[in-house]
């Protein structure tokens, strides 16, 4: 796996390239992680690049979102494939992580 | 969705690996397929990927049937080679992919500890994101994905099957 950052204003944007599971979830992890600790509280996760994502890498974003909003911090997607969503949709986590389209849409009212 | 030729006796399962799979009676179907061993390291499941990838290349199966079986093998398999042989050195993990026209049945045998997967309470996919726990999802993901899928533990092997009709949207 493969993980993309870039900067914003402050917000964060992650992609994720290939697939996240067992095997690139520590990777992933590990860069989310690191945005934390640096101070990063608006992170986006551009999801246009990633062919998968089993329960493994849900962990790695339900893990991220939890640290986050006990700070007060947002953490948008966008770009599910449709396997990805599928998996979004059948865990639930469509209904408890924002989702979006497009990048303009999931970086609307973070900026600025 | 399931076809009417298939023998439905409990331990048919188990030769279907061999290639020797016979029916009961009409007209025998060809079936395809491979089989792959699995070692007990996690980075082997990228091995079965790419089996399955190449078969699915040449049986042109659909490209959105690859990646959710990938889930289904990360899922499984991940929990087999972590948990299932905890104080043991060697183990033995077969995956073994069959079709028979539209019909797949993936069968994945491993003698380690008994332990069936679809006892896994379901997860509440309802709760908020403090109180989502992540266990017991693999599981349910597989089930979802899936047109049947069937525990057994048999000469000392968990045998679980999974089935699915493919289609091609």
């Amino acid at each position: 796996m493969e993980i993309a950052i870039r900067t914003q204003a402050d917000v964060s944007l992650v992609a994720l390239v290939g697939h996240l599971d067992t095997n690139t979830s520590a990777a992933a992890q590990e860069a989310l992680n690191g945005l934390l600790a640096g101070g990063s509280r608006k992170i986006v996760v551009d999801c246009t690049t990633l062919e998968y994502i089993s329960s493994a890498g849900l962990r790695v974003l339900l893990g991220t979102v939890k640290v986050l909003e006990r700070d007060g911090g947002v953490l948008h997607l966008f770009g599910l494939n449709e396997t990805v969503r599928e998996v979004f949709d059948i865990s639930g986590f469509s209904m408890i992580l924002p989702v979006f389209g497009t990048e303009e849409d999931a970086l609307r009212g973070l900026l600025g | 969705m399931r076809r009417l030729e298939r023998p439905a006796t409990i331990g048919e399962s188990s030769s279907e690996g061999t290639g020797a799979l016979s029916f009961p009676q009409g007209k025998m179907k060809p079936r395809k397929g491979f089989a792959v061993t699995v070692g007990l390291d996690l980075a082997e499941i990228d091995r079965v990927n790419a089996a399955f990838a190449a078969f699915a290349e040449a049986e042109q199966l659909p490209a959105k049937l690859g990646r959710t079986m990938r889930v289904a093998f990360d899922e499984l398999l991940n929990n087999t080679i972590s948990y299932g042989f905890r104080g043991r050195e060697t183990g033995l993990i077969t995956v073994d992919v069959g079709l028979v026209e539209s019909l797949m049945t993936v069968t994945i045998t491993d003698d380690g500890k008994a332990f069936d997967p679809l006892q896994a309470e379901a997860p509440d996919t309802g709760r908020s994101t403090q109180q989502r726990q992540i266990g017991g999802l693999g599981i349910y993901l597989v089930r979802q994905a899936m047109d049947a899928v069937r525990y057994e533990r048999l000469d000392d092997r968990n045998v679980l099957t999974l089935e699915k009709t493919i289609t091609e949207d």
